[in-house]
């Protein structure tokens, strides 16, 4: 019964990073109909960012997060003004080819900066936990689904709540209505991704905390995103967590009673069963 | 004009000349992608020995004077593209020996390619059982024998007190770990232990918490794991933030080199490991020496420590210098029956090829203690281990 909460808790920590890590694929997928398979990547660079803050400022992991933010939103920006607007509006396969070359192009150009060689952030308290009812809690992880939380949430607000937020939707939902009501569809696409390579940068930032980063961990977390993003819907950041929690519960269990080389089985599955039942998403209102 | 015509002229012969005194070792490794990490060991160590054994004036075959040559290919850490590269080694770019890549998984389906050709590979980077027991005549290996990897460790873990009296086995699904955890398992039962937990994990797994829950609920005393050096990191950052901590672990990879004790800082420390090299002026060697100034000359060149990688590529390129000139031939065929007679001393150790075409080499038990790689168990104690390890909140 132990074993059975203890790995139940596990996997919902494991989810707030997984559900943070996802948040910026869903969002630039579900507004700006771009699904980038550069994400992983951005993700791979966020690592980058803090691990070199860390090891050479000394700023700590979860201090330096605006900082390894406002650097992603930078590149996200600078990516979506100046490349991907060059294939806007064109087929799907075309953003999917151009961000796959995103892809590749930072996984090169980091291992020739950073090299191949293993990179952790370690903080001091990096494997510290706390025992509640004979449960360990490890504290990073802890902080880091705090942390996925309230960006969630601060995203929610954001989208709902503010004068972007409504332009974002907005441009979202009609593209020709929102210009006429004055929406730079160029600017909200730009800030877009800016606002989905910084929470990118977070996860990534707050990845090389609990596991390492290399120049090839991209791919990997893409996918995971992906199928994230697919199990939560598109619609909605709450959603996201709930995919996150979810499929990390799912890796979990599959893990204790089934077997650790079942995981991508079952989570896979999972996706397509989703996929056949609910496409919209678990809470997804209706498939556009 | 004319003088430089005829400058020209014996510029091409002197370079033709040359061109046919040149044999060439080619190659397939990991220079970008997941295995890069562990692939530049292998770049650098044939690169370093073939230039080693140039200065060295090169090979005498047949009353000739032979260079060698190494050409390397990128296999992006893609074993499919690997096995096309050693058909193209061999079919375009004629290359007259193979020397392997790294990981066992490409060294298996990389010998077939040898094997077909009828070309020798002597490569460094595979240790599976699986390479060797086919019958296969064209493949020979420098690492010791997977099935064997905890051999030694279990051996050192009998001379233990307290005595470790059950053990815990964590392995990935590839070629090379199934292989040392079939043979961990007679280990452990010759030891007297007890298996108490034998789990397969899915190569290149980050998440080690429910296997780690696992592991803490039946309070192994031991645990050995056979994985790849991402997934030990993980191991260990996860085992302490859930604060699992065994009398001892110990792993196949990752302990020796430096890398591993950067990543981790100070919770690199009691990490038990292995090696099938150690840098000590005790391996003569015919070209560096000996280890000692190989590992030295081998830093200040390419700016990192070499491990047993780097060593037992050095001595792969090296087996090949030796059976040309004991063949005294470049046949393939020739070649092939001389490196089965193989019986040198390597900055590796020594090299002599069994009848399956591995070396017989024992593993040596290490430790991290406080911040370095200690020797610690070879065929007897060499150095005290630190056991039992202490807890996190202990350290």
């Amino acid at each position: 019964m132990d074993l059975l909460l203890q790995v139940i808790i596990n996997g919902l920590l494991l989810g707030g990073l997984y559900a943070l890590m996802a948040l910026g694929l869903a969002l630039v997928w579900g507004v700006l109909n771009i699904v980038n398979l550069a994400h992983g990547a951005l993700i791979m660079l966020g690592g980058y960012a803090g691990y070199y803050l860390f090891t050479l400022m000394g700023i700590d992991p979860f201090l330096a997060l605006p900082l390894v933010m406002l650097l992603l939103f930078i590149l996200g920006y600078a990516l979506q003004r100046y490349v991907l607007t060059l294939i806007a509006r064109s087929p799907m396969f075309n953003t999917l080819l151009i961000t796959f070359g995103l892809d590749v192009i930072f996984m090169v150009l980091a291992q020739l900066f950073f090299s191949a060689d293993f990179r952790t952030i370690n903080p001091s308290y990096a494997g510290a936990h706390v025992t509640w009812f004979g449960l360990t809690f490890p504290q990073v992880q802890l902080y880091s689904f705090a942390v996925a939380l309230l960006l969630t949430v601060g995203l929610w607000l954001l989208l709902l709540h503010t004068r972007i937020g409504r332009a974002i939707r907005a441009t979202a939902q009609n593209l020709s209505a929102a210009r006429l009501y004055g929406v730079n569809p160029k600017k909200i696409y730009a800030l877009t991704f800016g606002i989905g390579a910084a929470l990118a940068g977070a996860a990534g930032d707050l990845y090389g905390v609990v596991s390492q980063i290399t120049p090839y961990i991209g791919a990997t977390l893409t996918a995971k995103c992906f199928a994230i993003a697919i199990i939560g819907g598109l619609e909605n950041p709450l959603g996201v967590i709930v995919g996150g929690v979810l499929l990390a519960l799912i890796e979990s269990l599959t893990a204790l009673y089934v077997g650790p080389t079942f995981i991508d089985v079952a989570s896979f599955g999972v996706l397509v069963l989703v996929l056949i039942i609910r496409p919209q998403g678990l809470l997804g209102k209706t498939a556009k | 004009m004319k003088r430089s015509i005829v400058a020209l002229a014996g510029l091409l012969i002197v370079g033709q000349a040359l061109a046919q005194n040149v044999i060439t070792l080619g190659a397939s490794v990991q220079e970008t992608g997941a295995l890069a990490n562990t692939g530049r060991y292998y770049r650098d160590g044939y690169n370093f020995a073939v230039d080693k054994i140039n200065a060295k004036g090169g090979l005498k075959v047949a009353g000739n004077s032979y260079q060698l040559a190494v050409k390397i290919l990128d296999n992006q850490s893609d074993s499919n593209l690997s096995v096309r590269q050693y058909v193209q080694l061999l079919n375009q770019d004629k290359v007259s020996f193979l020397l392997g890549p790294f990981a066992s998984n490409f060294a298996l389906a990389d010998s077939s390619v040898a094997e077909k050709f009828q070309v020798p590979m002597i490569q460094g980077g595979g240790a599976s059982d699986q390479i060797f027991n086919r019958g296969y005549q064209y493949i020979f290996g420098t690492l010791p024998v997977a099935s064997r990897y905890f051999e030694s460790t279990l051996s050192m873990m009998k001379t233990l007190t307290p005595k470790p009296q059950t053990v815990a086995v964590l392995f990935a699904d590839d070629a090379f770990d199934v292989s040392v955890a079939k043979g961990t398992e007679k280990w452990v039962a010759e030891a007297g232990m007890k298996l108490v937990a034998n789990e397969r994990y899915s190569t290149n797994a980050s998440d080690f918490s429910t296997l780690i829950s696992k592991l803490r609920s039946v309070h192994p005393d031991a645990v050995l794991v056979a994985g790849h050096e991402t997934e030990v990191l993980n191991f260990i950052r996860q085992a302490k933030s859930l604060n699992f901590s065994p009398k001892l672990y110990s792993f196949t990879v990752g302990v020796p080199t430096e890398d591993f004790r950067h990543a981790l800082g100070k919770d690199a420390n009691y990490a038990f490991g292995m090696t099938s090299w150690i840098a000590s002026p005790n391996n003569k060697d015919d070209y560096f020496a000996d280890a000692k100034a190989f590992a030295e000359a081998y830093k200040a060149k390419f700016g990192y420590d070499p491990d047993y990688h780097a060593a037992s590529a050095v001595a792969d390129v090296e087996a090949f210098a030796k059976a040309i000139e004991k063949a005294q031939s470049t046949d393939p065929k020739k070649v092939r029956d001389a490196i089965t007679q193989l019986n040198f001393q390597s900055l590796y150790g020594p090299i002599a090829f069994n009848a399956t075409g591995q070396i017989s080499l024992p593993q040596t038990v290490i430790q991290v203690q406080h911040n370095a790689v200690v020797d610690i168990y070879g065929q007897k104690t060499i150095n005290k281990p630190i056991y039992p390890m202490p807890s996190w909140d202990k350290r």
